[in-house]
């Protein structure tokens, strides 16, 4: 007979085409992340064409950045109202129209806009709806997934670097600009790999709803009640809460966001400063500029195979319920390296330092999208990212310009470091405390739900629960039953087809 | 590599260097009077050395011009101080022997310091022993060769100091070191100077004097027909005299003139230590080789810089083979799953009606009917 519970909303697949989405995602998230570090080969060339100096060439990483980062509630609310594919197309279109535009510019001005803005546009509609959909296919693996995709960053600037060197040494860089932007379109493919899924998009899933309405029926179950609630839902949001539909900022009210908007705002004021400033560092101890570059590519190597380890240990039974004390304490590992800096003296004692940094750095990149989505729930994720992303805008741009103020008001390199470290190590305890009482909170709301539902109606509990993980304001217990749930709802349904 | 480390004490050697150039600011009046038409002499010596080295006939005017222009800005900077007229008979003559020498010292730069440049033999007579130093401008300088405490049981030592073939015969000699005092007023001066020391083993060392290397680009610039390119040439610490730019049209020189064709070639960066050449409007012809020569009191240094013109289509067609892929791949994607779409629907479709059969067999004919008004 069929399970009871197989035809409910199909569940994240956890795998199958999941797998090549992560792939379009590595593409993806690994453009946005990388190619503004990339660019940087050419601004030299770029700085002696127009005869500016170099603040002024510096500015083009900054708009970027800012615009990579302050787009994304647009980019939110676009994927809410549209799905991530036709977002991330779009944003590969205009990724590679925003380069092509910078190739006949004949003003620094000019290029502000083109790279910076349009550019910097595209990429912000890249990033978010890349992460918003691993939401969407994973739910048992997405530590996993997350880690993979996450990996993009430090692989495409691996890649783009040299490839940046190849096409200026051999077009200049009005010829780079033209080539990147058809690279760029490269983002397009992956967004096509975006396949629409997910209980929002009934469209997609016609004959799927078909069957499961057809199984609800044969077996006699408190039959209508999903289907109909959910559309009873969606009327009521579509009355009063049109603004939340596109961008939920009733996520302000939510304590585990709020957690995790204070600690990641601090963090990022000390998180990039370190990386900009290690090859300068190096040349200012006496290491010649090879080796300092070296440094950043050990950086690059340890940090890829950070990723997906740390993904693939996040996923584990034992970390995965603490996810959130695993980021803190990597928040902590990074800033204690960072305060450990000052005392490396010599090359070797760099190497490890740099080694160590990179296995930090790709620790908390690997999990920072992971936590989010565990805290607020794969719905209100795609908010979530956006309003995250805007307010973590501010303290990115200011982090590497205060680190520059404290090295040229010392003039050594050791206060930027020690702050840097001080400001993570406080986020990483900040994030650690506040966690250990929302879990503590939150198992103490999950007895007394579990307390007011205990009746014999174990089915439809079931089915609620399901709902609610959908729809509802996610609670953080709810995450693991329907993980336990899921599990064995799927398996059921693996073996009822 | 000896010559690189040294590069780097050099440098250092090199800022005292500067800081005890010739800027004679004690000394009396007449000394000083003496001392600036002398030096000032010496400076139209070189100059006109310099300006028989040339070979281009229509640079003359431009090279006469900036040697004017370079004596009047030397007269308001304090380290020669020159005076418009210049014209002593020398005191000097080209090779400096021991009496006119001692003669020389006296009476032109008595109150310069003098700066020292060492070299210590440790003896290893293979690898030959060579420091670099650079001068932009004329000065005195030692010339030490000192020898390494483990070698100062050696009783029969000869040392000579030669430059090039010829040898110089005024040594000053020391417990264990030799030097020689020289003074570099001009571009014959600069060269190689060795010391050799002759006892069981044979070991020498060598300074080389030299002018200002300039910094090119070993790489060539690309830019595209019709664009601008910025070609920039700079030396480090030392200013120089004068820059000239010139473009090397197979074997010939033609000299980059900034005040005629102002619409093409716009030059900055007089005597600064940067220079910058603007060409406007590319055309395929200003592809090749450019140099920019820098005048230095002591010589001329030259920079290489290659430029590369290109047409648009250079890089269109990569981009429009990237832009075609993108196409290519996109399609398949679409295709792909528009084709997975019709067989899970189809698989769906199969399945749905063995349901539907099985749902016959059990159920009333009521369900049915509500169970196809679902499945639209």
């Amino acid at each position: 007979p069929p399970p009871a519970d197989a035809g409910q909303a199909p569940g994240p697949p956890d795998g199958g085409w999941g797998w090549v989405v992560v792939f379009g995602a590595f593409v993806s998230i690994g453009f946005a992340y990388a190619f503004p570090k990339g660019l940087a080969i050419f601004y030299k060339e770029i700085q002696d064409f127009f005869g500016t100096s170099y603040s002024e060439i510096a500015w083009i990483s900054s708009i970027m950045l800012a615009t990579t980062y302050g787009a994304g509630p647009i980019s939110s609310i676009l994927v809410n109202r549209y799905g991530s594919r036709p977002v991330v197309m779009f944003g590969g279109l205009l990724c590679g129209i925003g380069m092509v535009s910078a190739s006949f510019c004949t003003s620094i001005l000019q290029l502000y806009i083109c790279v910076g803005f349009i550019t910097g546009f595209g990429l912000a509609l890249n990033l978010q709806p890349s992460v918003i959909i691993i939401g969407k296919y994973f739910l048992k693996r997405r530590p996993i997934a997350n880690g993979l995709a996450m990996a993009g960053s430090p692989v495409m600037l691996c890649t783009l670097a040299p490839l940046n060197q190849f096409l200026f040494d051999n077009f200049g860089w009005r010829g780079s600009f033209l080539i990147l932007g058809a690279i760029l379109l490269h983002c397009c493919v992956a967004g096509a790999l975006f396949r629409p899924i997910g209980p929002a998009i009934v469209a997609g899933k016609t004959q799927a709803t078909g069957r499961k309405d057809v199984l609800k029926e044969v077996t006699g179950n408190a039959t209508n009640a999903p289907t109909e609630n959910k559309m009873e839902e969606e009327e009521g949001k579509d009355c009063c809460e049109k603004i939340n539909q596109y961008l939920d900022f009733s996520l302000f009210k939510h304590r585990g966001f709020l957690i995790y908007l204070i600690g990641n705002v601090l963090m990022f004021l000390g998180f990039f400063a370190p990386i900009v400033f290690l090859a300068p560092y190096a040349k200012h101890i006496g290491i010649d500029e090879y080796s300092a570059a070296f440094l950043l590519s050990i950086l690059a190597i340890v940090d890829m195979i950070a990723r997906p380890t740390t993904g693939i240990i996040a996923n584990s039974k034992w970390v995965r319920p603490r996810i959130q004390y695993f980021f803190s304490f990597s928040i902590a590992f990074n800033g204690a390296c960072h305060l450990l800096c000052p005392l490396a003296s010599g090359y070797k004692w760099l190497v490890v330092y740099s080694a160590f940094f990179g296995l930090a750095f790709g620790m908390v990149c690997a999990m920072l999208f992971e936590t989010l989505m565990d805290l607020v729930g794969a719905s209100r994720f795609t908010s979530a990212v956006g309003l995250v992303t805007i307010a973590e805008c501010c303290t990115i741009l200011l982090g590497p310009p205060i680190g520059g103020t404290l090295i040229d008001t010392f003039g050594d390199y050791k206060y930027m470091f020690i702050k840097c470290g001080a400001v993570m190590v406080l986020a990483g305890i900040f994030l650690f405390i506040m966690n250990y009482y929302n879990y503590r909170i939150l198992a103490k709301e999950e007895k007394e739900r579990k307390a007011k539902e205990e009746d014999p109606q174990s089915v439809r509990t079931e089915s609620e629960d399901r709902n609610n993980w959908n729809k509802e304001p996610a609670l953080d217990g709810p995450e693991l039953e329907p993980l336990r749930e899921e599990g064995e709802g799927l398996k059921k349904e693996m073996k009822g087809t | 590599m000896p010559v690189s480390f040294s590069g780097k004490r050099l440098g250092r050697l090199l800022l005292l260097l500067l800081c005890f150039s010739p800027s004679p600011s004690g000394g009396s009046p007449a000394d000083a009077a003496m001392t600036t038409q002398d030096v000032s002499q010496s400076q139209a010596n070189s100059m006109t050395k310099m300006q028989a080295g040339l070979n281009e006939s229509s640079s003359e005017p431009i090279t006469t011009t900036r040697a004017v222009n370079w004596q009047t800005q030397r007269s308001s900077s304090d380290h020669l101080r020159l005076e418009h007229n210049a014209s002593n008979p020398a005191l000097l003559g080209p090779d400096p022997t021991p009496q006119e020498f001692k003669q020389a010292t006296n009476e032109n730069m008595s109150n310069v310091t003098v700066v020292k440049h060492e070299v210590l033999l440790s003896g290893v007579s293979g690898t030959p022993v060579e420091k670099t130093i650079t001068l932009d401008r004329a000065t005195r300088i030692e010339l030490l060769c000192k020898l390494d405490a483990k070698y100062s049981h050696l009783k029969s030592l000869q040392v000579t100091w030669k430059k090039g073939n010829e040898t110089i015969r005024h040594i000053n000699k020391t417990e264990n070191s030799w030097s020689v005092h020289l003074q570099i007023l001009d571009n014959s001066k600069l060269g190689s100077y060795t010391c050799t020391l002759k006892g069981e083993e044979e070991i020498s060392a060598t300074f080389h004097l030299q002018v200002p290397k300039i910094q090119g680009r070993e790489k060539p610039i690309v830019s595209y027909e019709g664009d601008t390119a910025v070609l920039i040439c700079k030396t480090f610490g030392y200013t120089p005299i004068a820059w000239t730019w010139y473009m090397a049209n197979g074997s010939d020189q033609i000299t980059i003139n900034g005040s005629l064709l102002t619409d093409k070639y716009v030059i900055n960066g007089g005597s600064a230590n940067v220079t910058h050449l603007k060409i406007l409007k590319l055309t395929k012809e200003d592809d090749g080789v450019y140099q920019c020569e820098a005048a230095f009191e002591l010589g001329k240094s030259v920079g290489k810089l290659k430029l590369e013109v290109l047409s648009l289509m250079v890089p269109l067609k990569p981009f429009l083979a990237i832009v075609a892929e993108v196409v290519v791949l996109v399609t398949i994607v679409f295709l792909y799953e528009m084709y997975s779409k019709k067989k899970d629907k189809y698989a769906n479709e199969k399945e749905f009606d063995q349901v539907e059969q099985l749902k016959f067999e059990e159920s009333n004919g009521l369900e049915n009917s509500s169970a196809r008004h679902r499945k639209i």
